[in-house]
């Protein structure tokens, strides 16, 4: 249902004034508004200061284009657009139906009938999209409408034409990993085959309520999409034949729209006799309840400081567009999705969300053992040009607090209460935030006032290089304390580590672009954040072109040693160890057998080594690169996950065995876990170790190994996949499947 | 098929400017599309429109009486309607002050009147429907005779399909279209087939002209006319509606017992309560997808539609038509 305008929404649109929000999030709002004619629309805005970035102003004009395109029919008609106002909006006809997510989740899986009636309707949609040269490219369930007359296909964030790239060089070329097409997962072209195949997973989500892919990480769908074959289990067996073609990996031995149009459906009847009796009953309560609708706006609330606060500075904007642009997590439980837009891309943000991100809904302790568990949007992922890089959210242990670095927001939740301190939209990269203690900065720009000769120089066009402290108190950036004019503000910088007062990260210079350019260098800097000096700049070997491979995968500081792990431009991981002093590399050595992704995780090191798992578990010398042990000798052929460090001892769980703790300086194992249950052990999550305890994930529980006795002794229901120490409040956090949990540490 | 109760076509939106220029106002509103459609070749006492005010703010459904027809005994009923209470009663919220030409209006929700849904459909409702149609109007008139007030009105067309429910409307046409002592057989507007033969020589109507109005509706519902032939009827309630069709009032059945009979078998929870059978009939399903479709259409269009806007008439133009309750307060 839409609910009340608050009381700084416009109070018109150029002739359309506001009467209720249906939708908002970080990019902007919907309204329910009416002209003074009483004409009504759905009417989405951009918020002002995103679009005060040309590029994409420019995105936003050519949605407006496509959903033109593919008219009224078959999308939501396009009724009146004005990207070129201070808040640029368009309005179109409010679509009276659900998304098909939601009408699969009121009704469970459809009727073949209606799943044929749907898909062959798509198909006239799509051609007629492909008949106008503009490829999709983002077809899932929440982009398709189902009114009484056949589905309305909307949301052309991401459609562009065929052979246009000017979309992509603004950095929004990604789609659903669960509905991509294999082509489109490996980054090569997405044509109109590959929306055939978006087509045929949304047709057997529609019969089964399963994506054909399955759910879960965007680094594993991305894989199962390529190379794996798809769960068609439930498919109406006269389907199979018909949606498994659709599903061939070789797009040109896919069929066309008309020919699966004609092969899913006679044409007889008409649309709504195909539709389940739930769903047709939702569309008839869409279609009345818009009447009901009283306008409404909410006071300004009391406490509001400066209800004219003027907006956040533009320097954000671009960063925002392309994380919000790029689907990547929103740290916020969606309150709930309304009316005639998909909110996916749109949803959370903090102009429209009375209740702070992540939402404070604290669920009952007892059920979940947990100290205290609030509900997140899935940590969930950073999609580059190519559509591989996988960067999930970041958790810091600051002060008393836990940091969540999410999607586009830092998110501030006490360790102890699991209360929101605060929520910043003070636009970052997950790896753009380093913390040390009490400590948080932010790698970010300074608008230079650049005004680009046309959209595309303004697109590459990048600020410089600022550093800025967070105000950890009020959840607020500080002005940058130091700005570098030959470095500059690129999505592919990092925050590295703070140490000793010291910041290290990686910065670039040469022109804007979403993943790597030839023509840019890239260097490692250090920085000491009290005087903002630049001790030292090593230069970093060149990446290719449009690679969007960040360079480092960890990093910390041991002595005077900066301890990395860093990722080749062939994929390969290298530790390399730099001096603290001068940058200088002191050893670099090549980790055979490691992937990127495995070890993206804190660094596990001690005076001495660095400990290295997700394969053999090894110790690296930190003095000269040197292997101090390899499990390899003493324990042939067993595979370890990722380490930890606790007690004197080095703990990984060995694969079918369970936890096993070795001396850290020769690799002796000191016991095993008794029992059968460690065979279960997850792999990817390192353990983490309190005093008395180490703790390993397996099935929906961490398990508490007991360090004495070497049994499990009790374990804690979770649906998390990454788990850190907060010391001060003496907890596990586990981040994931939604949520954000405390557990005691013992 | 795409009849959705406008034959003039609702898209309004699609008009040619000098079109919507032509549209007729009526009080405050302006017209947007009638809500019968004539091919419908049922008599309708009243005529409706779908209709907006002039600021675009509140879109209404709008009632007028046939040319010809007696004002202010439109009116009476009118302002009667304004009490009435039930789920399915649908009163009117606004009326025309004195010296006005007449019209009602209550609030726009998207509704089909029975021979339009007849006609999107392409025949006979469902059992299903006509049974949740029957027990729904059946409770709505035993609120409405417990208020002491006999409808005097049923007829296919004054029946509208809502999404949740149906509505009651053209309360009181029967005494509308003449007073009671003459003969109201042949009147225009009056349907043959559900005008109780009692209140057609002229009689007082009383509740059980009620009944026998609702029992021809319920046929029509089922068959596609007010008078079927008794086996034309689905078996479960022939019986029943042919009592409730008796020319002799005595033997038509009760409200109770009509809502018993459309309700056996029809999977209602016994222990509902007999004031609550409809809510268990009005479950998803209970409309045809046809039916449904039609309804999003007509709400579409009338989301679509735009009246002219024109500059607000200077306030001594229109003196001393103020309508006696004015128009939406807020």
């Amino acid at each position: 249902m839409p609910s009340p305008l608050i009381h700084d929404d416009p109070h018109a649109f150029g002739p359309y004034r506001p009467i209720a929000r249906l939708g908002s999030g970080g990019m902007g709002t919907v309204y329910l508004a009416r002209t003074a004619g009483g004409r009504t629309v759905a009417l989405k805005t951009m918020h002002a200061r995103i679009a005060s970035d040309p590029a994409f102003r420019t995105r936003f004009r050519l949605e407006t284009d496509a959903a033109r395109v593919v008219g009224e029919r078959f999308g939501a008609g396009v009724v009146d657009a004005d990207p070129r106002a201070e808040t640029p909006w368009f309005a179109t006809e409010y679509v009276l139906g659900p998304p098909l997510d939601e009408a699969v989740q009121l009704c469970g899986p459809l009727p073949e009938t209606s799943v044929r009636a749907l898909g062959a309707a798509l198909c006239g949609a799509l051609g007629q999209l492909h008949a106008s040269d503009v490829v999709h490219r983002d077809l899932k369930p929440s982009n398709v409408l189902i009114t009484a007359y056949g589905p309305k296909v909307i949301d052309f964030g991401i459609a562009r034409a065929a052979g246009d790239d000017h979309l992509t060089r603004v950095g929004v070329a990604v789609g659903t990993p669960a509905f991509m097409s294999p082509e489109q997962a490996s980054g090569q072209e997405h044509t109109a085959a590959g929306d055939v195949f978006a087509l045929a997973g949304l047709l057997v989500f529609a019969a089964t309520g399963r994506p054909p892919f399955g759910h879960g990480q965007a680094a594993d769908l991305l894989y199962r999409v390529q190379y794996t074959e798809p769960d068609l289990n439930g498919v109406p067996e006269s389907l199979l034949p018909l949606l498994a073609q659709c599903l061939d990996k070789n797009p040109f031995r896919r069929p066309t729209t008309g020919w699966l149009a004609s092969r899913l459906h006679d044409g007889g009847g008409e649309f709504a006799d195909h539709l389940p009796d739930v769903l047709l009953a939702d569309i008839a309560r869409r279609a009345t309840e818009v009447w009901q609708v009283m306008p409404q706006r909410l006071p300004a609330p009391a406490e509001d400081p400066d209800p004219g606060a003027p907006p956040a500075p533009a320097r954000w904007s671009r960063r925002r567009l392309l994380l919000t642009g790029a689907g990547t997590t929103l740290a916020v439980a969606a309150t709930g999705t309304a009316g005639a837009w998909a909110w996916s891309r749109w949803g959370g943000g903090p102009h429209t969300q009375p209740a702070p991100a992540p939402s404070n809904s604290l669920l009952p302790k007892k059920q979940l053992d947990s100290r205290w568990q609030i509900q997140v949007a899935d940590p969930e992922t950073y999609l580059s040009v190519d559509g591989l890089e996988y960067l999930p959210a970041q958790l810091h242990s600051v002060a008393n607090l836990v940091v969540l670095v999410a999607g586009d927001s830092l998110n501030g939740v006490s360790a102890q209460t699991g209360k929101i301190s605060w929520k910043s939209d003070d636009t970052v990269y997950t790896w753009q935030v380093a913390s040390e203690s009490d400590r948080v900065i932010l790698v970010t720009e300074v608008d230079d006032g650049y005004i680009g000769s046309s959209v595309e120089d303004d697109a590459s066009h990048a600020n410089p290089l600022a550093l800025a402290s967070f105000d950890i108190l009020s959840g607020t950036a500080e002005k940058p304390f130091v700005q570098f004019s030959d470095l500059n503000a690129l999505p592919e910088n990092q925050a590295l580590c703070i140490a000793d007062g010291v910041l290290y990260l990686v910065a670039g210079r040469g022109e804007f672009s979403q993943g790597f350019l030839s023509s840019q260098s890239w260097y490692v800097l250090a920085v000491d954040i009290g005087t903002g000096k630049r001790l030292w700049t090593a230069p970093l070997p060149k990446r290719r072109q449009d690679s969007s491979q960040l360079y480092f995968l960890a990093a910390s500081v041991v002595g005077n040693r900066l301890v990395a792990l860093q990722e080749a431009d062939d994929g390969s991981v290298h530790a390399v160890v730099r001096d603290t002093r001068t940058g200088t590399v002191r050893w670099d050595r090549k980790l055979d057998g490691v992937a990127p992704d495995q070890v993206r995780q804190p660094l596990v090191t001690d005076a001495q080594h660095l400990y290295v798992g997700a394969g053999p578990l090894r110790a690296l010398r930190l003095g000269d690169g040197g292997v101090a042990w390899d499990s390899k000798s003493a324990r042939p052929g067993r595979t370890y996950g990722l380490p930890a460090l606790g007690k004197g001892s080095l703990y990984a769980v060995e694969k079918g065995l369970g936890l096993v703790a070795f001396d850290p300086a020769t690799g002796r194992v000191k016991w095993q876990e008794k029992g059968a249950q460690g065979a279960k052990a997850d792999l990817k999550t390192a353990p983490v170790v309190g005093p008395d305890y180490a703790y390993t994930k397996r099935g929906g529980r961490l398990w508490a190994i007991d360090l004495s006795s070497h049994a499990p002794d009790h374990s804690y229901r979770t649906t998390g996949d990454r788990f850190m120490i907060h010391e001060k409040a003496g907890e596990i956090i586990a981040l994931g499947g939604h949520f954000l949990a405390a557990f005691p540490l013992r | 098929m795409q009849v959705t109760g406008g034959g003039t076509g609702v898209a309004a939106g699609e008009e040619p400017g000098a079109a919507a220029k032509a549209r007729r106002r009526v009080g405050p509103y302006t017209l947007i599309t009638a809500l019968d459609d004539p091919r419908t070749g049922l008599p309708v006492p009243e005529r409706r429109h779908i209709a907006r005010s002039a600021d675009g703010r509140h879109t209404v459904l709008l009632s007028l009486p046939r040319p010809g027809a007696d004002a202010g005994r439109f009116l009476a009923e009118a302002d009667g309607s304004r009490y009435l209470l039930g789920p399915c009663a649908a009163p009117a919220t606004a009326l025309a002050g004195p010296g006005e030409p007449a019209w009602y209006s209550w609030p726009y929700q998207p509704v089909l009147p029975l021979p339009t849904a007849l006609a999107v459909h392409g025949g006979p409702l469902p059992e299903r429907t006509v049974r949740a149609l029957g027990v729904a109007l059946a409770e709505t008139l035993a609120v409405l005779h417990g208020q002491g007030l006999a409808f005097a009105g049923v007829s296919p067309a004054a029946v509208l399909l809502a999404a949740d429910r149906p509505r009651l409307s053209c309360f009181g046409a029967v005494r509308a279209a003449a007073p009671d002592g003459t003969p109201r057989s042949g009147l225009p507007g009056l349907e043959a087939g559900s005008l109780p033969p009692e209140q057609a020589s002229g009689g007082r109507p009383r509740p059980l002209g009620d009944v026998y109005a609702l029992g021809a509706t319920l046929a029509y519902a089922a068959t596609g006319h007010t008078t079927p032939e008794r086996d034309e009827l689905p078996a479960a309630f022939r019986t029943v509606v042919a009592r409730c069709l008796s020319r002799d009032p005595s033997t038509r059945p009760q409200l109770a017992e009509l809502i018993d009979a459309l309700s056996i078998g029809a999977g209602t929870d016994a222990g509902a309560g007999a004031d609550n059978r409809a809510a268990t009939l009005l479950t998803p399903g209970w409309l045809p997808g046809r039916v449904i479709a039609a309804l999003a259409h007509q709400s579409a269009a009338v989301l679509t539609a735009e009246i002219p806007v024109e500059a607000p008439p200077a306030p001594s133009a229109d003196p001393g038509t103020s309508p006696v309750s004015r128009p939406h307060p807020n």
